[in-house]
């Protein structure tokens, strides 16, 4: 069924002179994503097992910090080997995983006992780590696996530094940035997309998370602690908004609609809009934002991705404690209000057209 | 138009397209949104998620005035948000999938009503009572609803109380053969009712031929025995010596009804990932002594990467030419 649906959109590709020759054989290692899970979990298992080699035969590695880094530095780089010797090959692709993902456990742990005071220096190295790990091995489900690392690590980082409430718009400014140039850079569109997807699932974790509970789960304090108090609070959840805007003004200019015209308006009036909601609520606006760029490069993951994050903030916004449960009823009331007002708004300035039109 | 966007991005990383008509490509096979479909994107968006506030708005005025409603109105409340999905659905129909969705929202309403219920008037009923009569409550609407998430749903209330009945009534013999009895009624349980629900949908009955449904009963009865297998090898108590044999039996029964009968690559994945735990359990319980030895953690780190290596290639072949046929 798909190799008929694969011949037929060749043919229409080749008709509108798209594309000239003959259609290239399917290529048979892409796998169905269960199958693709299957290998990852058991990729896992062996790491572990792996671990627990290196912690039973070399104890002394474990004890020190310096010994540890060194050795899975050196465990990462013959991964890397395997990865770029024998791109192909099954078991070269999960010996390789496991031995790196050991790899990275060990230099995660020699970095933990160095940095041992700083949060933030121990996150900048972890990121650092794991974006050089993201350029050099070239595995897709290592890459993906490598930037969401190194995005929650920089995550992190900023956090430490004491600007939590800004990584959810850092995060999400990120992936607006690196969706839309996929298409432009279709050589490297693995890699992109690779790194688009580490930085979606950051970027998603961040966004369900908005707000002082996370600041006091993963740090252990409350915003209290963060640089410059209640101003420094206000301006990210500014920047929530403002990336939605950005996300649009972007889409709107790879799209070529010109600002003035009507539907540009239109789009940007409802990203305003939820922007101004985002200064309340502060985790839709990066919500909706994954969700646009998702449906924008027609891709489903994508968009279903923003989709959770919005459910998921929503959860989160009962427990916040930035106000009363009556205050935010009130707030989310008259925010649905005000969207459903805006789509009857939208009815009126952008009709349907009479037919068709592709863009 | 999923697929559309994945064969012509692979095209391109092939350079069989070149970089500047990539995007064009694109917006001719439709993989991306026009104009229109961007109007409708932007309407749906606005309906959906201004929806979504208010009704959470409503939730979150109800959960700040809970203590001072009387027991009356909360139960009116809740009794009544069953009477308005059940209205939903006689309003909608069950084909569409307004009312299929309606239906589900009032099963689990029914749950709350009887927490609810338990809770105001303290019977001191166990909690798997709760599940075993709030399974039996829906299972009316089961079966009218005809559609697969309400089934998994009940199949989902029954395992929790098979569960939470051997927690409540296991005493100091429960401790000790709790977890395996249980998981012995689990295993038939769900392996009874995948069955039947291929056989049915093979039969010809069209709703049911939905496959993530049936994959979530294949993957509870297959965690079931591969818990049941590692049980036993890892002598957790005197149990029986069946669990090896069943274990085997259902891989085989896997194996030759979703390669051959039904085809589903899914199912395959999961008899590869249990036979990988239950082989990486039985050499770890084997050759780990006291002591953990270096060289028997590398060996079963090994094997579990060959094994996972082998079964990937395998999947991999049986799936694309599955897609062949």
């Amino acid at each position: 069924m798909n190799a008929l649906r694969r011949q037929d959109l060749w043919q229409r590709l080749r008709e509108a002179a798209l594309v000239e020759g003959d259609m290239p054989e399917p290529d048979a290692a892409s796998a169905p994503w269960y199958v693709r899970a299957m290998l990852g979990a058991a990729g896992w298992i062996g790491a572990l097992f792996l671990l627990g080699f290196v912690g039973a035969g070399f104890v002394w590695v474990m004890e020190s910090a310096s010994a540890s880094f060194v050795v899975g530095a050196l465990t990462c780089a013959g991964a890397t080997a395997i990865f770029r010797l024998r791109a192909e090959g099954d078991f070269a692709a999960q010996f390789g995983m496991a031995v790196s993902l050991a790899g990275q456990a060990m230099m995660v742990f020699g970095l933990a006992q160095w940095f041992e005071r700083s949060l933030t220096g121990m996150a900048l190295a972890v990121a650092l780590q794991q974006g050089l790990l993201f350029v050099l091995v070239p595995n897709f489900i290592h890459r993906c696996w490598t930037s969401w690392t190194a995005a929650s690590a920089a995550a992190l980082a900023l956090a430490g530094a004491g600007l939590p409430g800004f990584v959810p718009a850092a995060l999400t400014a990120a992936l607006v940035w690196i969706w839309l140039s996929e298409f432009d850079q279709a050589e490297r569109g693995a890699l992109l997309r690779a790194g688009g997807y580490g930085m979606a699932l950051a970027a998603v974790q961040s966004t369900m998370l908005h707000g002082e509970l996370w600041a006091l789960w993963i740090l252990g304090r409350g915003t209290h602690g963060a640089l410059g108090g209640e101003t420094a609070l206000w301006l990210g959840r500014l920047a929530s908004g403002a990336v939605l805007v950005w996300a649009v003004l972007r889409l709107l200019r790879r799209e070529g609609v010109p600002l003035q015209d009507s539907r540009a308006r239109v789009a940007l009036g409802g990203a305003a809009l939820l922007a101004l909601i985002s200064l309340r609520a502060p985790g839709v606006g990066p919500a909706v934002a994954i969700l646009v760029i998702g449906h924008a490069n027609g891709n489903r993951v994508l968009a279903g991705l923003g989709i959770l994050s919005l459910l998921g903030y929503l959860a989160n916004y009962y427990y916040s404690l930035q106000a009363t449960l009556l205050v935010k009823s009130a707030l989310l009331a008259s925010a649905g209000i005000a969207l459903l007002a805006a789509r009857l708004a939208m009815r009126r300035w952008w009709p349907e057209a009479p037919e068709v039109q592709r863009a | 138009m999923a697929r559309a966007r994945d064969f012509i991005l692979d095209w391109a990383a092939q350079g069989r397209i070149p970089p500047h008509g990539v995007r064009r490509a694109l917006e001719y096979s439709g993989a991306l949104p026009g104009a229109a479909d961007w109007r409708a994107f932007l309407d749906r968006l606005l309906l959906w998620l201004g929806v979504a506030m208010l009704a959470s708005g409503v939730v979150f005025f109800l959960a700040y005035n809970w203590q001072e409603l009387g027991r009356f109105a909360k139960f009116a409340l809740v009794e009544g948000l069953i009477v308005a999905s059940l209205a939903v659905v006689w309003w909608q129909g069950l084909e569409h999938a307004g009312g299929k969705a309606a239906l589900l929202g009032a099963a689990l309403v029914v749950g709350a009503l009887l927490a609810f219920i338990g809770q105001t008037y303290q019977t001191g009923a166990d909690t798997f009572e709760l599940f075993a009569v709030w399974a039996g409550a829906i299972l009316p609407w089961a079966l009218v609803g005809r559609f697969p998430a309400l089934w998994v749903l009940w199949l989902a209330l029954v395992n929790l109380s098979v569960t939470l009945y051997f927690r409540a009534f296991g005493g100091v013999l429960g401790i000790v053969f709790g977890p395996e009895r249980q998981l012995w009624l689990l295993f038939a349980l769900n392996t009874a009712a995948t069955a039947l629900w291929e056989a049915l949908a093979a039969a010809g009955v069209a709703w049911l031929r939905e496959r993530w449904a049936v994959r979530v009963l294949a993957t509870a009865s297959g965690a079931c025995v591969t818990a049941l297998a590692v049980l036993q090898i890892v002598d957790w108590e005197p149990g029986s010596d069946w669990a090896a044999p069943a274990w085997m039996a259902w891989l085989a029964l896997a194996y030759f009804a979703y390669r051959n009968a039904i085809k589903d690559v899914y199912v395959l994945a999961g008899g590869a990932l249990s036979v990988i735990v239950v082989a990486a359990t039985f050499l770890g319980k084997h050759m780990l002594k006291a002591q953990a030895d270096a060289g028997a953690f590398l060996l079963i780190g090994v094997v579990v990467i060959g094994l996972s290596a082998a079964a990937g290639y395998w999947l991999k072949r049986v799936a694309s030419e599955m897609e062949r046929t």
